[in-house]
């Protein structure tokens, strides 16, 4: 099947182009599929400081450096939308918008995130006639005009700083007490000293006013409930991301109430062969530079993980010999026993069969395929096909019998 | 991409002077969200050859014509039937929502 790659990874951003950039280095048959422009929300970014190696580089430029990069140790591109996935399986299979299908031994989440929406009145329907998420998009349409910014972190301070390059005033709207920002110091400070900038403070917004354009905002006093109006033509919404996983909602995959996935050190899901990465897993940091790190390691516990299940296939599956699969468990004696019984009595047999040991602390993939629950256990394989289960007993003429 | 460019001139020819069903999507080149909607639009155009036009505007090269129609942002499609503006879509939207309002621009 044209369609089948060792590891595909939805999303291009900066995590999943990391996650790219391993796998083709380990010589993965690599796709990444990424429905907007590469490089995902950095594209958003006007100047990133923070990169190591990069002293100034815009979030496009560096982007099409990860891609490049990516490119140039063989990761195709597909620009698509996915729609559904089947992850529960061995096989994993992806379909997008326009119908295509694609399987994969193991896959990457690195879908990020997307901006929240308040869901207040004029919210929607102001959208385009004033009301704006991306400043490098929209800051211009508001020359010498009124414009409110609702939100205090990094993104809203900075977008707002560079809305006053065309704005006559930029009001910026506060949850916290006066003087608190949830950006960083070095902006809070520069916006502190911007005499564009105004603030409220210990207030949100209810309502978007206007009829065909917006004309101002609704506000809303949190220490003291009451509210006011505030003229305005323009409305910069900064209030958060939300994860862009709504396609992963009862597929098995876990995912927490706010919608992220959670992962352990490996960046390992809930699901064998699947990893999430960046901005859509539970994290603590989520920077250009955490999402590299993130691929990173997913694409390395994947290609370690197709490992196992290539050395599997060839071992066990495709095995001249019958094949004794023992389930074992380190922490169990009687199963270490019977597992030197087993060997025992195979080789007093002129090794007839081949033995694969699967410690079931680690392939729980294994264990569940073959619906096995306690240690030990073994399954006699012919040609990949299971033709009966042994009784595990320590003895040794009961264990010779079953065997012939 | 397949969009024809217009200009003031050619979007007083096509609009008001031909009466062409058509959109114009308002974009510009630094905008992401543009770099999404007008692929898309690209690819619906072959569906409506001869039916519906499909063209392009470039808010940095011809700022005359968003300030005429007062656009706040982009991306921003709107419509036209018998040299008459028919309403807009704003920002992200779907390849299904444009498709619906064409028809309904068509069937108006």
């Amino acid at each position: 099947m044209a369609n089948t790659y060792d590891l595909i990874i939805i999303g291009g951003g900066p995590a999943g182009l990391s996650a790219a950039i391993y796998g083709g280095r380990a010589r993965l048959k690599t796709l990444v599929i990424n429905k907007g422009t590469i490089g995902g929300l950095v594209n958003t970014t006007r100047e990133i400081v923070n990169y190591p190696g990069y002293t100034q580089v815009s979030g496009p430029d560096l982007m099409k450096d990860f891609h490049k990069h990516a490119q140039s140790f063989g990761v195709e591109f597909l620009k698509e939308e996915v729609v559904s996935v089947d992850l529960s399986q061995e096989e994993k299979t992806i379909k997008t918008k326009k119908g295509k299908e694609f399987s994969a031994k193991a896959v990457i989440i690195a879908c990020g995130s997307e901006p929240r929406l308040l869901n207040i009145p004029g919210e929607k329907r102001l959208r385009g006639s004033g009301v704006a998420y991306c400043a490098t998009c929209d800051a211009e349409f508001f020359e010498g005009e009124d414009v409110v910014v609702v939100g205090s972190g990094d993104q809203a301070i900075e977008e707002g700083m560079f809305i006053t390059k065309f704005a006559r005033k930029v009001t910026v709207i506060v949850l916290h007490d006066e003087g608190i920002l949830d950006c960083n110091k070095v902006s809070a400070e520069k916006a502190f000293n911007n005499p564009k900038i105004e603030f409220v403070w210990n207030a949100t917004i209810e309502e978007v006013l206007g009829v065909e354009n917006v004309e101002g905002v609704k506000l809303k006093n949190l220490k003291t409930g009451s509210s006011s109006e505030l003229t305005c033509q323009g409305v910069f919404f900064f209030v958060g991301m939300v994860p862009s996983t709504k396609y992963l909602i009862d597929t098995g995959i876990e995912i927490d109430r706010r919608g992220y996935i959670p992962v352990n050190d490996l960046m390992e899901t809930n699901l064998e062969g699947v990893y999430a990465v960046g901005d859509n897993r539970i994290k603590y940091l989520r920077q250009v530079v955490s999402a590299a790190g993130d691929g990173a390691t997913a694409a390395v516990a994947a290609e370690r993980y197709i490992e196992e299940l290539n050395v599997f296939n060839s071992n066990v599956l495709q095995s001249e010999k019958k094949v004794l699969l023992l389930f074992e468990n380190a922490l169990i004696n009687e199963s270490l026993e019977f597992g030197t019984l087993l060997e025992e009595v195979n080789s007093e047999s002129a090794d007839n069969y081949k033995i694969v040991k699967v410690d079931m602390a680690t392939k729980k993939n294994l264990a569940h395929k073959y619906d096995i629950k306690t240690a030990p256990a073994v399954i006699v394989l012919e040609k990949g096909k299971e033709i009966k289960r042994l009784t595990c007993v320590l003895d040794k003429d009961k264990l010779k019998s079953q065997l012939c | 991409m397949s969009l024809q460019q217009l200009n003031s001139n050619s979007f007083e020819e096509i609009i008001y002077d031909d009466c062409e069903s058509c959109l114009v999507i308002f974009s510009r080149k630094d905008c992401h969200v543009c770099k999404e909607v007008v692929p898309m639009l690209d690819e619906l155009k072959p569906q409506y050859e001869g039916k519906f036009g499909f063209f392009y505007v470039d808010v940095e090269e011809d700022k005359n014509l968003f300030q005429r129609f007062s656009l706040k942002g982009v991306p921003q499609i709107l419509f036209f039937a018998n040299g008459e503006y028919q309403g807009k879509l704003a920002g992200k939207v779907e390849e299904e929502t444009v498709e619906e309002k064409i028809a309904e621009v068509l069937n108006a």
